[in-house]
């Protein structure tokens, strides 16, 4: 007896293909968070216990109502840089202290770090280099020095 | 006069491009896809001049609960956060990373309406764990917004 031969289709079936891909979809969408990954950067201090030199700084003060002290002018964020312009091109290392009051919001510290830090980024011919935040360990170790706390007494 | 019909309209929905159209998407959501280590949701302060923080950074969260309270968060940059009990934990946790991998960037994402003395502290506590770099992790501040 003579069996019927069975003809083999030559086509790869893709039928499941679809199904295979948007499961896949919806796996990665459920899975994707699209996060927020950027910020400012900020170089803490090693925690030794080297005196602080002394230079002169623009001292720039965050209150708790949000105000802006420089050098002990109360002072708009839009009026900063132009501020530091004339002394930063004079003395590009110039240091600047950023003092913000315990009490003060988060949120008032970053608007005036970001207005230092966008210096950095834009075509202003001069950057701030050298911002230092004290912290209330430094400012125990500056009271230890000098008796008083001398970011607290700056504006009288 | 009776018109014949010409052409038999197909009954069938093309669907050969479905395959094409459905990988062009898993590309794009491969691609752009990050696994996070973190998804509390955080109100961040606002910041115009961002930086991309270094891939695989620690991250330390402090965020509000429900009910307005502040607590915190850790993550090595590898598994997930985990809630932890406060600055000393934060310490030893950070201690324990800058020693196997000095000069890692650890990510501060705080709430915008923490008290700052909240904050100092933590940066405190960072650079007595010998962390050198600190991305303050920021919205995109947009013309108009806050």
């Amino acid at each position: 007896m003579k069996l019927p031969k069975k003809e083999s289709s030559s086509e790869i079936p893709t039928s499941s293909m679809a199904d295979i891909a948007f499961l896949l979809i919806i796996f990665f969408m459920v899975t994707a968070v699209f996060s927020a990954t950027k910020g400012l950067e900020f170089k803490l201090p090693k925690d030794d216990n080297k005196p602080p030199e002394q230079e002169e700084a623009v001292f720039i003060r965050v209150g708790a109502d949000e105000s802006v002290l420089v050098d002990c002018k109360p002072m708009e964020l839009d009026e900063i840089l132009p501020y530091l312009e004339p002394k930063l091109l004079r003395n590009p290392e110039k240091p600047v202290i950023l003092y913000t009051d315990a009490s003060a919001p988060y949120k008032a510290m970053i608007a005036v770090y970001d207005v230092l830090g966008s210096a950095k980024k834009e075509s202003h011919g001069y950057k701030v280099k050298n911002i230092s935040v004290p912290t209330q360990s430094e400012v125990q170790e500056y009271i230890q020095l000098f008796g008083t706390n001398p970011f607290e007494g700056q504006c009288g | 006069m009776r018109l014949t019909r010409s052409s038999k309209a197909g009954a069938v929905i093309p669907t050969a491009s479905m395959a094409d159209i459905a990988f062009l998407l898993i590309i794009f959501f491969m691609v752009t896809t990050v696994h996070d280590v973190d998804r509390t949701s955080v109100n961040l302060p606002l910041a115009k001049s961002r930086e991309e923080a270094e891939k695989g950074s620690a991250l330390v969260v402090l965020a509000r609960d429900k009910f307005g309270d502040l607590y915190y968060m850790f993550s090595d940059g590898k598994n997930m956060s985990h809630a932890v009990n406060g600055p000393q934990d934060i310490y030893h946790e950070a201690s324990a990373l800058t020693y196997s991998y000095p000069g890692m960037q650890f990510i501060l994402k705080a709430d915008a309406t923490a008290r700052f003395e909240i904050i100092d502290e933590l940066l405190d506590t960072l650079r007595k764990a010998d962390v050198q770099k600190v991305l303050l992790l920021c919205q995109q501040k947009t013309e108009g917004s806050g």
